[in-house]
Protein backbone atom coordinates (compact mmCIF):
# COMPACT_ATOMS: atom_id res chain seq x y z
CA UNK A 1 0.00 0.00 0.00
CA UNK A 2 0.91 3.54 -0.74
CA UNK A 3 0.42 6.14 2.74
CA UNK A 4 0.13 9.21 2.45
CA UNK A 5 -0.41 11.88 5.60
CA UNK A 6 -0.46 15.72 5.41
CA UNK A 7 -0.68 17.69 8.42
CA UNK A 8 -2.40 15.09 10.57
CA UNK A 9 -3.64 16.42 13.86
CA UNK A 10 -5.25 14.90 16.77
CA UNK A 11 -5.80 16.75 20.56
CA UNK A 12 -7.75 15.64 22.77
CA UNK A 13 -9.04 19.29 25.32
CA UNK A 14 -5.22 20.41 25.57
CA UNK A 15 -3.76 17.32 24.89
CA UNK A 16 -1.74 17.32 21.47
CA UNK A 17 -1.86 13.67 20.93
CA UNK A 18 -0.91 13.90 16.96
CA UNK A 19 0.64 17.66 16.50
CA UNK A 20 0.64 17.97 12.42
CA UNK A 21 2.31 14.58 11.51
CA UNK A 22 3.13 14.78 7.51
CA UNK A 23 4.75 12.05 5.53
CA UNK A 24 4.28 9.76 2.46
CA UNK A 25 5.46 6.77 1.45
CA UNK A 26 4.35 6.70 -2.10
CA UNK A 27 5.19 3.01 -3.01
CA UNK A 28 4.75 -0.24 -2.12
CA UNK A 29 4.90 -0.78 1.79
CA UNK A 30 3.62 -3.99 3.35
CA UNK A 31 4.78 -3.16 6.99
CA UNK A 32 5.32 -0.14 8.33
CA UNK A 33 6.32 -0.06 12.08
CA UNK A 34 5.35 3.34 14.22
CA UNK A 35 8.43 3.18 16.93
CA UNK A 36 8.98 5.93 19.67
CA UNK A 37 8.86 6.02 23.91
CA UNK A 38 5.82 5.89 25.57
CA UNK A 39 3.44 9.00 25.25
CA UNK A 40 4.26 9.80 21.77
CA UNK A 41 1.64 9.84 19.72
CA UNK A 42 2.02 6.10 18.60
CA UNK A 43 -1.55 4.93 19.69
CA UNK A 44 -3.04 7.75 18.56
CA UNK A 45 -1.72 8.18 15.09
CA UNK A 46 -2.48 4.19 14.47
CA UNK A 47 -6.07 4.71 15.48
CA UNK A 48 -6.33 7.47 12.97
CA UNK A 49 -4.99 5.02 10.69
CA UNK A 50 -7.29 2.35 11.53
CA UNK A 51 -9.91 4.95 11.01
CA UNK A 52 -11.42 4.76 14.79
CA UNK A 53 -10.82 8.47 15.04
CA UNK A 54 -11.16 11.13 13.26
CA UNK A 55 -8.58 13.57 13.15
CA UNK A 56 -8.91 17.13 14.10
CA UNK A 57 -7.34 18.08 11.22
CA UNK A 58 -5.18 17.16 8.34
CA UNK A 59 -6.00 13.99 6.51
CA UNK A 60 -5.01 10.26 5.23
CA UNK A 61 -5.09 9.13 2.09
CA UNK A 62 -4.07 5.18 1.45
CA UNK A 63 -3.88 3.82 -2.16
CA UNK A 64 -4.21 7.44 -3.44
CA UNK A 65 -7.88 7.17 -1.01
CA UNK A 66 -8.38 9.89 1.09
CA UNK A 67 -9.83 8.09 4.67
CA UNK A 68 -13.91 8.63 4.74
CA UNK A 69 -14.61 11.80 6.89
CA UNK A 70 -18.09 10.67 8.31
CA UNK A 71 -18.20 7.93 11.46
CA UNK A 72 -20.39 5.68 8.96
CA UNK A 73 -17.81 6.05 5.95
CA UNK A 74 -14.96 5.46 8.59
CA UNK A 75 -17.03 1.73 9.68
CA UNK A 76 -17.03 0.66 6.52
CA UNK A 77 -13.28 0.94 6.19
CA UNK A 78 -12.60 0.00 9.69
CA UNK A 79 -14.73 -3.52 8.39
CA UNK A 80 -12.47 -4.06 5.85
CA UNK A 81 -9.41 -4.12 8.28
CA UNK A 82 -8.38 -5.63 11.44
CA UNK A 83 -7.59 -4.71 14.71
CA UNK A 84 -5.09 -5.80 17.64
CA UNK A 85 -4.85 -3.90 20.54
CA UNK A 86 -2.58 -4.22 23.89
CA UNK A 87 -4.98 -6.25 25.98
CA UNK A 88 -8.58 -6.93 26.26
CA UNK A 89 -9.75 -7.25 22.85
CA UNK A 90 -11.91 -10.16 23.24
CA UNK A 91 -15.23 -10.01 24.77
CA UNK A 92 -14.88 -12.31 28.18
CA UNK A 93 -18.52 -13.84 27.95
CA UNK A 94 -18.32 -15.28 24.46
CA UNK A 95 -15.96 -18.38 24.01
CA UNK A 96 -13.26 -18.16 21.48
CA UNK A 97 -14.55 -19.29 19.07
CA UNK A 98 -18.12 -17.19 19.16
CA UNK A 99 -15.74 -14.40 19.66
CA UNK A 100 -14.18 -14.94 15.47
CA UNK A 101 -17.84 -16.18 14.32
CA UNK A 102 -19.94 -13.29 15.70
CA UNK A 103 -18.20 -10.51 13.73
CA UNK A 104 -18.24 -12.89 10.48
CA UNK A 105 -21.86 -13.57 10.79
CA UNK A 106 -23.24 -10.06 12.43
CA UNK A 107 -20.74 -7.55 10.17
CA UNK A 108 -19.39 -9.62 7.15
CA UNK A 109 -22.81 -11.39 6.86
CA UNK A 110 -21.60 -14.79 6.27
CA UNK A 111 -23.63 -17.88 6.97
CA UNK A 112 -22.91 -19.96 10.45
CA UNK A 113 -21.45 -22.87 9.21
CA UNK A 114 -18.93 -21.63 7.14
CA UNK A 115 -17.90 -18.93 9.31
CA UNK A 116 -17.49 -21.57 12.27
CA UNK A 117 -15.07 -23.03 9.73
CA UNK A 118 -13.32 -20.26 8.73
CA UNK A 119 -12.55 -19.40 12.65
CA UNK A 120 -11.59 -22.86 13.12
CA UNK A 121 -9.32 -22.77 10.44
CA UNK A 122 -7.37 -19.35 11.58
CA UNK A 123 -7.53 -20.53 15.58
CA UNK A 124 -5.30 -23.92 13.89
CA UNK A 125 -3.32 -21.72 12.32
CA UNK A 126 -2.50 -19.92 15.29
CA UNK A 127 -1.75 -22.79 17.32
CA UNK A 128 -5.10 -22.09 18.98
CA UNK A 129 -7.15 -25.76 17.99
CA UNK A 130 -7.10 -27.22 20.94
CA UNK A 131 -8.39 -23.76 23.06
CA UNK A 132 -11.67 -22.96 21.11
CA UNK A 133 -14.64 -23.43 23.92
CA UNK A 134 -12.64 -21.69 25.96
CA UNK A 135 -13.95 -18.05 27.36
CA UNK A 136 -10.96 -15.70 27.24
CA UNK A 137 -10.58 -15.82 30.90
CA UNK A 138 -9.38 -19.51 30.70
CA UNK A 139 -6.82 -18.45 28.35
CA UNK A 140 -3.68 -16.83 29.27
CA UNK A 141 -2.76 -13.64 28.29
CA UNK A 142 -0.73 -15.12 25.14
CA UNK A 143 -3.49 -16.96 23.97
CA UNK A 144 -5.81 -14.07 24.44
CA UNK A 145 -3.56 -12.04 21.91
CA UNK A 146 -3.80 -15.56 19.77
CA UNK A 147 -7.29 -15.68 19.55
CA UNK A 148 -7.77 -11.67 18.92
CA UNK A 149 -5.55 -11.76 16.03
CA UNK A 150 -7.34 -14.67 15.08
CA UNK A 151 -10.56 -12.16 14.76
CA UNK A 152 -8.64 -9.70 13.11
CA UNK A 153 -7.58 -11.78 10.57
CA UNK A 154 -10.83 -14.48 9.90
CA UNK A 155 -12.14 -12.23 7.67
CA UNK A 156 -9.28 -11.23 5.48
CA UNK A 157 -8.55 -8.20 6.28
CA UNK A 158 -7.17 -5.17 3.63
CA UNK A 159 -4.76 -4.10 6.74
CA UNK A 160 -4.11 -5.24 9.58
CA UNK A 161 -3.32 -2.86 12.69
CA UNK A 162 -1.54 -3.93 15.55
CA UNK A 163 -1.46 -1.07 18.25
CA UNK A 164 1.90 -2.84 21.02
CA UNK A 165 0.39 -6.41 20.83
CA UNK A 166 2.89 -7.48 23.42
CA UNK A 167 3.35 -4.59 25.64
CA UNK A 168 0.81 -6.19 28.14
CA UNK A 169 2.98 -9.88 28.06
CA UNK A 170 5.66 -11.67 29.47
CA UNK A 171 8.68 -12.35 27.60
CA UNK A 172 7.44 -16.01 26.95
CA UNK A 173 4.05 -14.86 25.67
CA UNK A 174 5.60 -12.05 23.47
CA UNK A 175 7.26 -14.73 21.41
CA UNK A 176 4.52 -16.85 20.92
CA UNK A 177 2.68 -13.49 19.61
CA UNK A 178 5.83 -12.04 17.55
CA UNK A 179 5.73 -15.79 15.98
CA UNK A 180 2.64 -15.60 14.74
CA UNK A 181 2.85 -11.66 13.58
CA UNK A 182 6.48 -12.65 11.88
CA UNK A 183 4.40 -15.37 9.91
CA UNK A 184 1.83 -13.20 8.76
CA UNK A 185 4.33 -10.78 7.87
CA UNK A 186 5.64 -13.17 5.59
CA UNK A 187 2.69 -14.73 4.41
CA UNK A 188 2.35 -10.89 2.52
CA UNK A 189 -0.19 -9.87 4.91
CA UNK A 190 -0.29 -5.64 5.11
CA UNK A 191 0.48 -4.54 8.51
CA UNK A 192 0.69 -1.35 10.39
CA UNK A 193 2.04 -1.85 14.50
CA UNK A 194 2.96 -0.09 17.00
CA UNK A 195 5.55 -1.78 19.06
CA UNK A 196 8.67 -1.51 21.71
CA UNK A 197 10.21 -4.46 20.51
CA UNK A 198 13.26 -3.01 18.83
CA UNK A 199 14.60 -6.41 17.39
CA UNK A 200 11.13 -7.29 16.40
CA UNK A 201 11.20 -4.11 14.39
CA UNK A 202 13.74 -4.55 12.64
CA UNK A 203 12.97 -7.73 11.55
CA UNK A 204 9.80 -6.79 9.62
CA UNK A 205 9.72 -4.34 9.12
CA UNK A 206 9.68 -1.75 5.21
CA UNK A 207 9.65 1.22 6.60
CA UNK A 208 9.79 2.79 10.02
CA UNK A 209 8.01 6.03 11.84
CA UNK A 210 9.80 7.35 14.68
CA UNK A 211 7.51 9.56 16.72
CA UNK A 212 7.84 11.54 19.92
CA UNK A 213 5.60 14.45 21.06
CA UNK A 214 2.87 13.93 18.94
CA UNK A 215 5.20 14.50 16.00
CA UNK A 216 7.28 12.91 13.45
CA UNK A 217 11.00 12.97 14.41
CA UNK A 218 12.31 10.46 11.66
CA UNK A 219 10.95 8.17 9.32
CA UNK A 220 12.50 6.04 6.58
CA UNK A 221 13.51 2.66 5.63
CA UNK A 222 14.55 0.14 8.80
CA UNK A 223 17.69 -0.14 7.69
CA UNK A 224 18.86 3.49 7.32
CA UNK A 225 16.85 4.25 10.28
CA UNK A 226 18.38 1.47 12.12
CA UNK A 227 21.48 1.68 11.31
CA UNK A 228 22.50 5.47 10.89
CA UNK A 229 19.79 7.28 12.77
CA UNK A 230 19.90 11.07 11.70
CA UNK A 231 18.79 12.91 14.52
CA UNK A 232 20.03 12.89 18.46
CA UNK A 233 16.71 11.42 19.78
CA UNK A 234 16.73 8.54 17.40
CA UNK A 235 19.86 7.52 18.15
CA UNK A 236 19.91 7.93 22.03
CA UNK A 237 16.40 5.83 21.93
CA UNK A 238 17.75 3.49 19.95
CA UNK A 239 21.11 3.57 22.48
CA UNK A 240 18.53 3.01 25.42
CA UNK A 241 16.57 0.46 24.31
CA UNK A 242 19.02 -1.82 22.37
CA UNK A 243 21.16 -1.47 25.61
CA UNK A 244 19.63 -4.20 27.38
CA UNK B 1 -9.49 -15.47 64.75
CA UNK B 2 -11.36 -15.33 61.87
CA UNK B 3 -12.80 -19.04 63.09
CA UNK B 4 -14.14 -16.89 66.28
CA UNK B 5 -15.60 -14.33 64.55
CA UNK B 6 -17.58 -16.51 62.76
CA UNK B 7 -18.61 -18.51 65.49
CA UNK B 8 -19.77 -15.58 67.33
CA UNK B 9 -21.66 -13.93 64.21
CA UNK B 10 -23.81 -17.18 63.84
CA UNK B 11 -24.13 -17.93 67.39
CA UNK B 12 -26.03 -14.34 68.03
CA UNK B 13 -27.91 -14.94 64.52
CA UNK B 14 -29.04 -18.37 65.31
CA UNK B 15 -30.35 -16.99 68.92
CA UNK B 16 -32.06 -13.91 67.68
CA UNK B 17 -33.64 -15.58 65.09
CA UNK B 18 -34.85 -18.43 67.92
CA UNK B 19 -35.85 -15.50 69.76
CA UNK B 20 -38.06 -14.23 67.56
CA UNK B 21 -39.62 -17.52 66.45
CA UNK B 22 -40.53 -18.29 69.48
CA UNK B 23 -41.91 -14.70 70.73
CA UNK B 24 -44.13 -14.94 67.39
CA UNK B 25 -45.01 -18.74 67.77
CA UNK B 26 -45.51 -18.86 71.54
CA UNK B 27 -47.97 -15.14 71.40
CA UNK B 28 -51.67 -16.26 72.27
CA UNK B 29 -53.42 -16.39 68.57
CA UNK B 30 -57.64 -16.04 67.75
CA UNK B 31 -57.53 -17.18 64.29
CA UNK B 32 -61.13 -17.87 64.53
CA UNK B 33 -61.44 -14.32 64.36
CA UNK B 34 -59.70 -14.02 61.46
CA UNK B 35 -60.91 -17.22 59.85
CA UNK B 36 -64.32 -15.65 58.15
CA UNK B 37 -61.89 -13.26 56.11
CA UNK B 38 -59.33 -15.96 54.71
CA UNK B 39 -60.93 -15.62 51.16
CA UNK B 40 -60.68 -11.85 51.61
CA UNK B 41 -57.32 -12.26 52.68
CA UNK B 42 -56.57 -14.74 49.43
CA UNK B 43 -58.11 -12.58 46.90
CA UNK B 44 -55.71 -9.50 48.33
CA UNK B 45 -52.36 -11.85 47.52
CA UNK B 46 -53.78 -12.88 44.36
CA UNK B 47 -54.33 -9.27 43.32
CA UNK B 48 -50.63 -8.55 44.28
CA UNK B 49 -49.03 -11.25 42.41
CA UNK B 50 -51.46 -9.91 39.37
CA UNK B 51 -50.30 -6.29 39.43
CA UNK B 52 -47.08 -6.70 40.82
CA UNK B 53 -46.42 -9.40 37.62
CA UNK B 54 -47.72 -6.81 35.66
CA UNK B 55 -45.75 -3.75 37.25
CA UNK B 56 -42.84 -6.04 36.74
CA UNK B 57 -42.72 -6.10 33.25
CA UNK B 58 -43.89 -2.26 32.96
CA UNK B 59 -40.95 -1.30 35.23
CA UNK B 60 -38.52 -2.70 33.08
CA UNK B 61 -39.84 -1.57 29.74
CA UNK B 62 -39.92 2.29 31.35
CA UNK B 63 -36.57 1.00 33.04
CA UNK B 64 -35.21 0.42 29.43
CA UNK B 65 -36.84 3.56 28.16
CA UNK B 66 -35.02 5.63 30.70
CA UNK B 67 -31.88 4.05 30.25
CA UNK B 68 -32.00 4.43 26.60
CA UNK B 69 -32.94 8.15 26.84
CA UNK B 70 -30.09 8.60 29.44
CA UNK B 71 -27.32 7.44 27.17
CA UNK B 72 -28.91 8.07 23.63
CA UNK B 73 -26.25 11.09 23.37
CA UNK B 74 -29.25 13.90 22.42
CA UNK B 75 -29.04 16.39 25.26
CA UNK B 76 -33.21 17.34 25.37
CA UNK B 77 -34.19 13.59 25.85
CA UNK B 78 -31.28 12.93 28.32
CA UNK B 79 -32.01 15.38 29.94
CA UNK B 80 -35.91 14.70 30.50
CA UNK B 81 -35.20 11.19 31.07
CA UNK B 82 -32.82 12.60 33.98
CA UNK B 83 -35.60 14.49 35.64
CA UNK B 84 -38.48 12.52 35.33
CA UNK B 85 -35.87 9.48 37.14
CA UNK B 86 -35.07 12.67 40.01
CA UNK B 87 -38.89 13.40 40.37
CA UNK B 88 -39.86 9.91 40.82
CA UNK B 89 -37.47 8.75 43.16
CA UNK B 90 -36.92 11.87 45.07
CA UNK B 91 -41.12 11.78 46.06
CA UNK B 92 -42.89 9.49 48.32
CA UNK B 93 -45.04 7.07 46.40
CA UNK B 94 -48.13 7.57 47.74
CA UNK B 95 -48.46 11.23 46.71
CA UNK B 96 -47.62 9.99 43.13
CA UNK B 97 -50.86 7.47 42.97
CA UNK B 98 -53.21 10.20 44.95
CA UNK B 99 -52.13 12.94 42.16
CA UNK B 100 -52.02 9.91 39.84
CA UNK B 101 -55.42 8.72 39.90
CA UNK B 102 -57.45 11.64 41.46
CA UNK B 103 -55.86 14.19 39.33
CA UNK B 104 -54.26 13.21 36.90
CA UNK B 105 -56.10 9.93 35.81
CA UNK B 106 -59.12 11.95 36.57
CA UNK B 107 -58.88 14.74 34.63
CA UNK B 108 -58.50 12.37 31.55
CA UNK B 109 -61.52 10.35 32.39
CA UNK B 110 -59.89 6.97 33.17
CA UNK B 111 -61.33 4.94 35.68
CA UNK B 112 -58.83 1.86 36.11
CA UNK B 113 -57.87 1.42 39.28
CA UNK B 114 -55.47 -1.22 38.34
CA UNK B 115 -54.74 0.22 35.28
CA UNK B 116 -53.61 3.75 37.03
CA UNK B 117 -51.95 1.51 39.63
CA UNK B 118 -49.69 -0.05 37.17
CA UNK B 119 -48.68 2.51 35.69
CA UNK B 120 -47.65 4.63 38.46
CA UNK B 121 -45.86 1.65 40.20
CA UNK B 122 -44.45 0.60 36.68
CA UNK B 123 -43.24 4.19 36.50
CA UNK B 124 -42.19 4.41 40.29
CA UNK B 125 -40.07 1.21 39.76
CA UNK B 126 -39.20 1.55 36.38
CA UNK B 127 -37.21 5.04 37.49
CA UNK B 128 -35.54 3.00 39.84
CA UNK B 129 -34.45 0.26 37.39
CA UNK B 130 -33.09 2.39 34.90
CA UNK B 131 -30.64 3.80 37.40
CA UNK B 132 -29.87 0.42 37.76
CA UNK B 133 -29.47 -0.01 33.73
CA UNK B 134 -27.73 2.34 33.49
CA UNK B 135 -24.79 1.56 36.00
CA UNK B 136 -25.00 -1.59 34.58
CA UNK B 137 -23.73 -0.59 30.75
CA UNK B 138 -21.51 2.32 32.45
CA UNK B 139 -19.37 -0.19 34.07
CA UNK B 140 -18.60 -2.04 30.52
CA UNK B 141 -15.06 -1.27 30.53
CA UNK B 142 -13.72 1.12 26.94
CA UNK B 143 -11.55 -1.56 25.82
CA UNK B 144 -14.67 -3.84 24.74
CA UNK B 145 -16.76 -0.52 23.30
CA UNK B 146 -13.28 -0.03 21.54
CA UNK B 147 -13.02 -3.80 20.23
CA UNK B 148 -16.51 -3.18 18.96
CA UNK B 149 -15.79 -0.06 17.21
CA UNK B 150 -12.71 -1.84 15.55
CA UNK B 151 -14.66 -4.80 14.76
CA UNK B 152 -16.90 -2.26 12.92
CA UNK B 153 -20.54 -3.14 15.13
CA UNK B 154 -22.67 -0.62 14.76
CA UNK B 155 -24.29 1.20 17.84
CA UNK B 156 -27.07 -1.11 17.95
CA UNK B 157 -24.93 -4.62 17.42
CA UNK B 158 -22.47 -3.29 19.67
CA UNK B 159 -25.17 -3.26 22.85
CA UNK B 160 -26.90 -6.40 21.71
CA UNK B 161 -23.79 -8.67 21.56
CA UNK B 162 -21.39 -7.08 23.23
CA UNK B 163 -22.60 -4.55 26.02
CA UNK B 164 -26.17 -6.26 27.50
CA UNK B 165 -24.85 -9.61 27.82
CA UNK B 166 -22.15 -8.56 30.14
CA UNK B 167 -24.59 -5.97 31.48
CA UNK B 168 -27.33 -8.08 32.43
CA UNK B 169 -25.01 -10.34 34.84
CA UNK B 170 -24.13 -7.18 36.19
CA UNK B 171 -27.37 -5.41 36.89
CA UNK B 172 -29.35 -8.75 38.21
CA UNK B 173 -28.72 -8.88 42.22
CA UNK B 174 -30.12 -5.15 42.30
CA UNK B 175 -32.66 -5.85 39.68
CA UNK B 176 -33.85 -8.56 41.91
CA UNK B 177 -33.91 -6.49 45.03
CA UNK B 178 -35.80 -3.79 43.37
CA UNK B 179 -38.57 -6.30 42.29
CA UNK B 180 -39.02 -7.18 46.16
CA UNK B 181 -39.38 -3.57 46.73
CA UNK B 182 -41.86 -3.39 44.07
CA UNK B 183 -43.89 -6.18 45.43
CA UNK B 184 -43.78 -4.72 48.92
CA UNK B 185 -44.53 -1.43 47.26
CA UNK B 186 -47.37 -2.52 45.66
CA UNK B 187 -49.46 -2.13 49.33
CA UNK B 188 -49.62 1.41 49.22
CA UNK B 189 -52.36 0.98 46.25
CA UNK B 190 -54.85 1.05 49.54
CA UNK B 191 -55.08 4.98 48.93
CA UNK B 192 -57.19 4.28 46.01
CA UNK B 193 -58.55 1.59 47.06
CA UNK B 194 -57.04 -1.04 45.08
CA UNK B 195 -57.82 -4.59 47.29
CA UNK B 196 -54.38 -5.56 47.02
CA UNK B 197 -53.41 -8.23 50.29
CA UNK B 198 -52.50 -4.88 52.32
CA UNK B 199 -55.63 -3.46 52.30
CA UNK B 200 -57.73 -6.88 52.64
CA UNK B 201 -55.44 -7.71 55.92
CA UNK B 202 -55.75 -3.68 57.14
CA UNK B 203 -60.03 -4.38 56.30
CA UNK B 204 -59.83 -7.55 58.40
CA UNK B 205 -58.06 -6.21 61.74
CA UNK B 206 -60.55 -3.00 61.73
CA UNK B 207 -63.44 -5.50 61.28
CA UNK B 208 -61.70 -7.99 63.92
CA UNK B 209 -59.05 -6.39 65.93
CA UNK B 210 -57.27 -9.41 65.63
CA UNK B 211 -54.32 -7.39 64.31
CA UNK B 212 -51.35 -9.85 64.35
CA UNK B 213 -54.05 -12.75 62.85
CA UNK B 214 -54.75 -10.51 60.31
CA UNK B 215 -51.00 -8.79 59.60
CA UNK B 216 -49.09 -12.72 60.14
CA UNK B 217 -50.45 -13.69 57.17
CA UNK B 218 -48.73 -10.67 55.17
CA UNK B 219 -45.20 -12.02 56.26
CA UNK B 220 -45.68 -15.64 54.37
CA UNK B 221 -47.80 -13.82 50.89
CA UNK B 222 -45.30 -11.52 50.54
CA UNK B 223 -42.15 -13.89 51.10
CA UNK B 224 -43.94 -16.42 48.81
CA UNK B 225 -44.05 -13.65 46.12
CA UNK B 226 -40.62 -12.28 46.71
CA UNK B 227 -38.01 -15.56 47.38
CA UNK B 228 -39.06 -16.96 44.29
CA UNK B 229 -37.33 -14.14 42.25
CA UNK B 230 -34.39 -14.12 44.50
CA UNK B 231 -34.09 -17.54 43.71
CA UNK B 232 -34.45 -16.86 39.96
CA UNK B 233 -32.09 -14.04 40.23
CA UNK B 234 -29.30 -16.20 41.53
CA UNK B 235 -30.27 -18.98 38.83
CA UNK B 236 -30.06 -16.35 36.01
CA UNK B 237 -26.69 -14.89 37.33
CA UNK B 238 -24.85 -18.45 37.34
CA UNK B 239 -25.85 -18.72 33.75
CA UNK B 240 -24.75 -15.60 32.57
CA UNK B 241 -21.06 -15.94 34.53
CA UNK B 242 -17.99 -15.53 32.37
CA UNK B 243 -15.24 -15.16 34.88
CA UNK B 244 -14.01 -17.54 37.02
Amino acid sequence: MSIEITGLTKHYGETRAVDGISFAFPDEVQVLVLIGPSGGGKSTLLRLLGGLELPTAGGVAMNGTALPATEEGLREFRRRNGFLFQSFNLFPHLSALENIVLPLVTVHGWQRDEAVVRAREVVARFGMADHVTKRPAELSGGQQQRIALARAMAHGPDLLLLDEPTSALDPEMKAEVLDVVAELCEAGQRIILSTHEMGFARGCADEVVFLANGRLVESGKRDSLFESPQTEVVRSFLGRVMKW
Amino acid sequence: MKYAVSIFVSVILAATFCFVIWVVATHDYRWEAIAPYRWNLFSGWWMTLQISAASLVGSVAVGVLLTAGQLSGHAIPSFLCRVFVEVIRGTPLLTQILIGYYLIANSIGWDSRFGVGLVILSCFSGAYLSEIFRGGVESIPKSQWLSARAIGFTGVQTYRHVVIPQAIRRVLPASAGQFANLIKDSSLLFVISVHEFTMQAREANSNTYATFEAYLPLIFGYFLLTFPISLLSRHLENRFRYEH
